[in-house]
């Protein structure tokens, strides 16, 4: 699949987000998307998303792609995890074809198995962000779309996340936003201003 | 639990020394006599009788009330056109005395299902409202999550609005039953359906019986708080089965949405 973003542009009342800005996202790809805080990575994937829209130049699907939409596996700036049901719940839920069985499996790759059956309220914020993460790479999807995925994540376990997210996205693109480029050194760094 | 029946056991007694104090049957009875008259209205089957007509009625009314508020509670959410619509109804129902709501009904409909159709107008505005109130509340961002997941229409009412709307629903259901109740009686006091509880109270007025009407409001408090435990332990028992689970938010917790 090829994303192609053109010259796209984006404010917020007087302040300009993102301006003019083009990338082309195949296949087999990773990019890492850095920038200063409030340079708008957050918002070009969120119009990469169709949550919102771009002011300027357009986002087209090229080849034949079978969704009208971006079919995504996707972290958001925030954890977005349902606080009263367990990490298996929140994980099985994204998809109505996964079992709790395979969404299990899939959390003990980054997670300890006595963490699976408590509420996730009850975890610590870098264990949320790891369920998070599983959700968004354990569902079928044609692209991973990952902001800021290593919030809160110590060293160890931000490699081991890294590695179940190559492991994960396998012939997709991967599109991840950071202000660290360690250990991202496999994906092309786009910087956004 | 041992100090709150301490304080009804000293309110009973306050009440029993101020039957002896005023000592007129027709001014004030004690609990002892309330019971007593209880006892002696339970032995006749009319009793019975007016406590199940009334009961179900009034039980029905709120049922209906409350399945219509929370559909048209839902159908507004999505729709603002249905919202900013039955907005005037709303207020309009909530400001209008039940005075007048059962002289109205008592012309369109007669007396004989007049406490099912008042209970209906009382409830209906709490629990829309209120479920109303739940679902503008739901996070926004679990939203979005669900519309990037494509999470289909039933997961997303079980994961996510359920949840929300939970203690909005507990609160309405707690409102309502109480408000129905007292609604109802009070469309059956007017309207005097035969064989009802309404029908009793007023009986006991115009024969001056206070044991009678005293006995028939205790009655009428111990059906409304029976009501209430079986209506929230039906609302309760997809919790306590673990299909909704309950918890307050915080992803408002790291940040906002634009980077």
């Amino acid at each position: 699949m090829i994303i192609e973003i053109d010259n796209i542009s984006k404010s917020y009342g007087d302040q300009k987000v993102i301006e003019n800005f083009s990338l082309q996202i195949e296949s087999e790809h990773s990019y890492v998307i850095t920038g200063e805080s409030g340079s708008g990575k957050t918002t070009l994937l969120r119009i990469l998303l169709g949550l919102e829209s771009a002011d300027e130049g357009r986002i087209s699907l090229l080849g034949d792609y079978k969704y009208p939409y971006l079919n995504a596996g996707v972290v958001f700036q925030e954890d977005r995890l349902l606080e009263g049901f367990s990490a298996v719940e929140n994980v099985a839920m994204a998809s109505r074809r996964m079992a709790k069985e395979t969404a299990r499996e899939e959390l003990e790759k980054l997670l300890p198995a006595d963490q699976l059956d408590k509420p996730v309220r009850e975890l610590s914020g870098g264990m949320k962000r790891r369920v998070a993460i599983v959700r968004a790479c354990s569902i079928s999807s044609d692209i991973l779309i990952l902001d800021e995925p290593f919030t809160g994540l110590d060293n160890g376990n931000k490699e081991k996340v890294i590695q179940y997210i190559r492991e994960k996205q396998g012939n997709n693109p991967l599109v991840i936003t950071s202000h660290s480029l360690e250990g991202l050194e496999f994906c092309r760094n786009i910087s956004i201003k | 639990m041992k100090k709150k029946i301490l304080i009804i056991a000293m309110w009973l007694l306050i009440w029993q020394l101020l039957s002896l104090i005023i000592h007129n049957k027709i001014l004030l009875v004690g609990p002892v006599e309330t019971i007593q008259s209880l006892i002696t209205l339970s032995q006749n089957p009319e009793f019975w009788q007016s406590v199940i007509a009334s009961a179900m009625r009034i039980g029905l009314g709120f049922i209906l009330g409350a399945l219509f508020g929370i559909f048209m509670a839902a159908l507004a959410y999505q729709k603002s056109l249905v919202r900013d619509f039955l907005e005037p109804l709303v207020a309009a129902l909530k400001a209008i005395p039940v005075a007048s709501f059962v002289i109205i009904v008592l012309i369109w409909i007669g007396n004989i299902n007049l406490s099912i159709v008042i209970s209906f107008l009382i409830v209906f505005p709490i629990m829309y409202l209120n479920t109303l109130e739940g679902l503008n509340s739901t996070d926004k961002k679990l939203l979005e999550m669900a519309h990037v997941y494509r999470i289909g229409t039933f997961r997303k009412i079980r994961y996510i609005y359920l949840p929300e709307i939970y203690f909005f629903l507990v609160s309405g259901v707690k409102l309502s039953i109480g408000m129905a109740w007292k609604s109802g009686v009070a469309a059956e006091v007017i309207g005097q359906p035969l064989g009802t509880i309404g029908n009793g109270l007023y009986r006991a007025k115009i024969y001056l019986e206070t044991g009678d009407l005293f006995a028939w409001t205790l009655v009428i408090i111990i059906l409304s708080w029976l009501f209430e435990k079986v209506f929230l332990l039906l609302i309760k028992a997809p919790v306590l089965f673990g299909i909704i689970k309950t918890a307050p938010c915080d992803n408002d917790s790291e940040g906002g949405a634009r980077n």
